[in-house]
């Protein structure tokens, strides 16, 4: 042997070894068993109501533009994006503008003629109340 | 030298006459198979063109009032590229509120006599259906005995009444399409066989595959377009739509994509012409045509649920759930509390990540469309895996842990500098 180790130091060498793992292991069950929540409510899902011919892609893709999306959460009062930070009500004012500018696909016409979005605080599911009117549809 | 000029010239008046009478010629079709609207696929619509620009508003569906509206494609007037696409899209304005106010589809089909060259399909299951304006009109109609009356109806309103088993069909040939000007006889072949099937008793949803099918190869006016079942408001979307303004669709009659029966791995065309075989399993692939796709996308089969997932965009959850749900429903039906079962089960199996197990409840069941929804919980801070629920409280496991590490990295310095401690202890006892 190169290295002389004595019988007892490597006893307490492996002792050590397992407390380490075993000290980690419980850190990891403490984190796996708590529900932690530390950095806000993700946004989970959008969930589309109302639309009737307007197909619910078109409308998922510009509320999601507006930072409703995979990926953004909701920290208080404040809807954090990969791109930006701003308050909730003004997210939500702007991905309601967005919805009624939903165009039916292939065409300028907008049949969304308002919206109205709720923000469910604890799950982080998103709510789009859409109201689809025809007669107001302006072909030019 | 005078001669080739004046070729020149004449090639190019009758290159621009070709273009100026470009009107959106294309192939609609609506079939209802059963009028009481109880057979989940009892009536379909579908459209396709050899033109372009065949975008989703050429076949618009109402899943709310069950209704469907077809026209052409865009009108590209002239040689240049813009679209004058707005008469078509005034009229079906006018269609949809007509319709939405309850007019018959025969009053609401009259809309088109108001607009030069405009047509438009309309129908549903227990509204029955109508076709007006242009030419190449056929109305089907199938009575209870078997009697089956195909009728050219150009220049007046074709209706089918509601209550009436029948189709209708519109086809005509594009200025452009290489191919000679058979829908005459293509229209009426593709009406006969509408006729016998529905008298057969074929479901709305395969009879309209076949009428693509046999539309597609045979008159050449093949671009999706798409389909729709109108009494469980599936559509295909941009499925075979163009992807851009100006281009045409996926033609119908082509392979779409070459699938693994056994597993259901899938690729589509392009990328299927280098697989001959499934990565997964090595099984042979069986190519899937255009119209075949579009049947298996539209048609609602005991076994073949739809799924909806709600509460998380992730990747990945739809297709799994999918997966989950189909093998479920085939073994057992479709029963919320062993779906939810079945469904948990693969989130602890690891199958399913992202999201907290669901109970009955969440799961919302339309028997009668085979529709599945699921809503899920998801998980925060984008862990993949349920809490674990321990009888020890976190935070005391957290310490007992951190301590623990802690005593282990102690014991190891110890260890490392032990003679030399052990050495100065001695030392220390000695001079005492």
């Amino acid at each position: 042997m190169f290295i002389k180790v004595r019988r007892d130091t490597l006893i307490i060498l492996i002792l050590a070894f397992i407390l380490i793992l075993s000290g980690r292991f419980m850190t990891y069950t403490a984190y796996a068993s708590s529900p932690g929540i530390n950095e806000g409510v993700p946004i989970s899902g959008v969930i589309i109501e109302g639309n009737d011919i307007e197909p619910t892609d078109v409308i998922k893709a510009n509320v999601a533009n507006e930072g409703f999306r995979e990926g953004s959460y909701i920290d208080g009062d404040t809807l954090v994006t990969s791109k930006t930070r701003l308050p909730l009500n003004e997210a939500i004012t702007n991905a309601e503008q967005a919805a009624t500018l939903s165009a039916y696909p292939g065409t300028t016409m907008y049949p969304i003629t308002a919206a109205s979005i709720t923000v469910d605080n604890q799950t982080g599911i998103v709510t789009v109340n859409v109201i689809e009117d025809w007669s107001s549809v302006v072909v030019k | 030298m005078r001669n080739v000029n004046i070729a020149r010239v004449l090639v190019l008046f009758i290159t621009t006459l070709v273009m100026m009478n470009a009107a959106a010629a294309t192939c609609n079709v609506i079939i209802i198979t059963d009028p009481t609207g109880q057979d989940p696929n009892g009536a379909a619509a579908g459209s396709m063109s050899f033109d372009s620009n065949m975008f989703e508003s050429t076949f618009m569906n109402s899943p709310q009032d069950k209704f469907a509206i077809l026209s052409g494609g865009a009108d590209t007037s002239g040689a240049s590229t813009v679209v004058n696409d707005t008469p078509r899209l005034q009229m079906i304005v006018q269609c949809i509120n007509a319709l939405k106010s309850g007019a018959t589809t025969e009053s609401a089909a009259s809309i088109a006599n108001s607009f030069s060259g405009q047509r438009l399909v309309i129908g549903g299951p227990t509204i029955g259906a109508a076709i007006a304006g242009t030419s190449g009109n056929w109305l089907i109609e199938v009575a209870n005995d078997g009697t089956i009356t195909i009728t050219p109806t150009t220049g007046e309103i074709g209706v089918l009444p509601p209550g009436t088993k029948g189709a209708v069909l519109h086809l005509l040939h594009t200025p452009g399409n290489p191919q000679p000007d058979n829908t005459t006889a293509v229209g009426l072949a593709a009406s006969e066989m509408i006729g016998e099937q529905i008298r057969d008793g074929y479901p709305a949803t395969q009879i309209l595959a076949n009428t693509f099918k046999m539309v597609a190869s045979q008159s050449g006016e093949q671009y999706g377009g798409g389909g729709i079942n109108l009494d469980s408001g599936i559509s295909t979307e941009d499925t075979f739509t163009p992807s851009q303004l100006n281009q045409t669709g996926f033609p119908m009659d082509q392979p779409f994509e070459k699938v693994d029966n056994i597993s259901g791995w899938g690729i589509t065309y392009p990328d299927a012409d280098s697989y001959t075989t499934s990565p997964i399993d090595n099984n042979p692939l069986t190519v899937v045509y255009a119209y075949q796709a579009l049947e298996h996308y539209i048609t609602v089969e005991p076994t073949n649920a739809s799924v909806t997932t709600y509460g998380t965009d992730d990747p990945g959850i739809i297709d799994t759930t999918q997966s989950v749900v189909e093998s479920s429903v085939s073994k057992n039906g479709f029963d919320a509390t062993l779906i939810a079962s079945d469904i948990n089960k693969a989130i602890s199996s690891g199958l399913l990540i992202g999201v907290n197990p669901v109970e009955p409840d969440d799961i919302h069941i339309l028997t009668y469309t085979k529709q599945v929804g699921i809503y899920y919980t998801p998980l925060p801070n984008g862990r993949t895996a349920p809490a674990w629920n321990l009888p020890i409280s976190s935070s005391i496991l957290d310490t007992i842990g951190n301590l623990q590490t802690a005593i282990g990295l102690i014991m190891v310095v110890l260890v490392l500098f032990r003679s030399t401690l052990i050495s100065s202890f001695s030392r220390r006892r000695k001079k005492l």
